[in-house]
């Protein structure tokens, strides 16, 4: 059996005052679709930080196909493509300046044409200054730069802030073809519905220690739903003490909120003998999920 | 080193290469071609160096008022302020965001997690902060030779010229990697041009200073304008092999730290 693309042993990262990480453990099979989920503020870019060695880890380690992570750097930097959180390019450079100096290092040798056909399909304007793009346009030279060399393995880090619904289906679907073709993706997150939409298999992180590790199945079957009802007239209470009714709270004298995860059928009866002004239902909030499964 | 970085850092710096060199060339021809003004006015400059007060030519490493009226003896008192001070805080502007700007420009995490070492990109900008100093101290001391032999009256000494000139490479190699050392050991990653700069200005006050009092010479050792030779009319004038080893020394000292650091460094971004 191969490698795992990633192994991380108990891998620690303190720094002063802020949280870092501690004690993170888990293990990425070559090929698949990581999904490494958490709050802002949780943790998530520091272990990508340490995993490509910006940052050195406090105890603890870590391999990428085989290579440590402090060692062995470069070699895994060779075969490894990253999408920061923030895309700051190099601001006096034209984005086809960048990704030429981007492709300079990794040696490709087609450079020219994959920058080219990857700046069609994010419609990626090559002339103009990075320093007048906006985020947007930055996190698309930000995506082509880290699919320039074909990279065994892709780190990204919340890739689709800043990104229209178009280039993010484009994203995906590029995500998902290089995925076919063997690419492995660990994807930072604090969107559970990119993660779900896209991952088999999740590790959930919350305040610098890994939660869980689970597959996106087991996650969906634990569906919640943030719903929110506005009743013609008062008559809030009267959905209290349905099962899988939680944090229930009236936001005015007609209007509740609450967390769901029964089933929405016995909800739906439940409505019909009320009069119901507006309903609303929502995927809930990932601090929300927290704390219905992690409190 | 890495060659693409190189270039790359060698382009981004040219500007404020041809513009620094062009500035302290112009201020050196400029102030020579007053020379021959000075010299024919000669009383009525030495009246009114007389009612200055005392230590304002020291302030220049004059310490001889009469030094002034030989060709060498005026381009050095010039030299100290446009080579030795806006020479040095060039350098060290330079050098200490060289590293530092991949950080608080947050590129670092594009070029940090590309396929180069740290030390690759160390020595990359290393080279690129030496060359570019080498190419202004070139143009400056051809500049500064071409006007000695434009101006003179009288045969002047030409070693004495370049032994200055080599002292000057030296202080601006020295705060070049000065500014390297510091620039590593910032944590939270912000520019560091201010600091740099009033650093150069306060090691060239205290030399001053301690050149005026004389119960604080002592405290001229701390700055390295101690270590040159300013004293070009001399005709004793020689290289003193104690300055070349404390330049050399030090340089040893900051390069080895800063790299040994950079390597290691936490990079937050």
């Amino acid at each position: 059996m191969s490698e795992p693309a990633i192994q991380i042993s108990g891998l620690t990262k303190k720094y002063g005052r802020d949280r870092g990480i501690e004690n993170i453990s888990l293990q990425v099979e070559e090929g698949e679709i990581f999904g490494f989920i958490g709050p802002n503020g949780a943790g998530k870019s520091t272990t990508i930080r340490v995993l490509l060695n910006l940052l050195f880890p406090t105890s603890g380690s870590a391999r990428i196909m085989g290579y440590d992570i402090v060692k062995d750097s470069k070699n895994i930097r060779t075969q490894t493509g990253y999408i920061p959180s923030e895309a700051n390019p190099y601001p006096d450079m034209s984005a086809r300046e960048f990704l030429r100096y981007c492709a300079s290092f990794y040696g490709v040798a087609d450079a020219e044409k994959r920058t080219g056909e990857l700046m069609e399909m994010f419609e990626a304007e090559p002339g103009r200054r990075i320093s007048d793009l906006s985020s947007g346009n930055r996190k698309k030279l930000s995506i082509i730069q880290s699919f320039l060399h074909r990279p065994r393995l892709l780190i990204v880090d919340e890739p689709t802030t800043g990104l229209d619904p178009l280039m993010q289906s484009r994203f995906f679907d590029l995500l998902r073809s290089e995925n076919r073709n063997g690419m492995t993706v660990f994807f930072s997150s604090h969107t559970l519905s990119d993660v779900q939409m896209l991952c088999r298999r999740v590790a959930i992180i919350r305040e610098g220690k890994i939660v869980n590790v689970e597959e996106i199945e087991s996650l969906r079957k634990k569906q919640l739903r943030k719903i929110r009802v506005e009743f013609a007239e008062k008559s809030g209470d009267s959905l209290a003490g349905l099962p899988g009714i939680e944090n229930l709270i009236a936001v005015t004298e007609r209007t509740v909120e609450f967390i769901f995860s029964g089933d929405i059928n016995i909800l739906l009866s439940a409505l019909r003998g009320m009069t119901v002004s507006d309903l609303t239902i929502e995927e809930p909030s990932l601090e929300e999920i927290f704390m219905h499964y992690y409190n | 080193m890495n060659s693409n970085l190189f270039l790359r850092e060698l382009r981004s710096n040219l500007k404020s290469l041809i513009v620094w060199t062009a500035i302290i060339t112009f201020l050196i021809t400029a102030t020579m071609s007053l020379y021959s003004i000075f010299l024919e006015n000669n009383s009525k400059i030495l009246a009114m160096i007389s009612i200055l007060p005392e230590g304002t030519l020291q302030f220049k490493g004059v310490s001889d008022v009469n030094d002034l009226f030989s060709v060498l003896g005026f381009y050095s008192a010039n030299n100290v302020i446009y080579m030795l001070v806006l020479g040095s805080i060039y350098s060290i502007v330079l050098s200490s965001n060289i590293l530092l700007k991949e950080e608080y420009g947050r590129t670092a995490e594009f070029l940090l997690a590309w396929p180069v070492t740290r030390s690759q990109v160390y020595f990359s900008k290393l080279f690129v902060v030496v060359l570019n100093i080498l190419v202004l101290n070139a143009i400056t001391t051809v500049a500064g030779y071409i006007s000695l032999e434009t101006c003179k009256k009288e045969p002047y000494n030409v070693d004495a010229f370049l032994i200055m000139s080599l002292y000057t490479l030296l202080l601006h190699l020295f705060f070049a990697y000065l500014g390297m050392f510091l620039s590593v050991r910032v944590k939270k990653p912000r520019p560091i041009t201010t600091v740099s700069v009033a650093l150069v200005m306060v090691l060239y006050f205290i030399f001053t200073i301690s050149n005026i009092t004389d119960n604080l010479s002592w405290a001229g050792y701390i700055s390295p304008y101690k270590f040159i030779d300013l004293d070009v009319v001399n005709p004793e004038y020689r290289i003193n092999l104690i300055n070349i080893v404390y330049f050399t020394g030090f340089s040893f000292l900051f390069l080895g730290a800063s790299r040994s650091m950079y390597i290691r460094k936490d990079i937050y971004l």
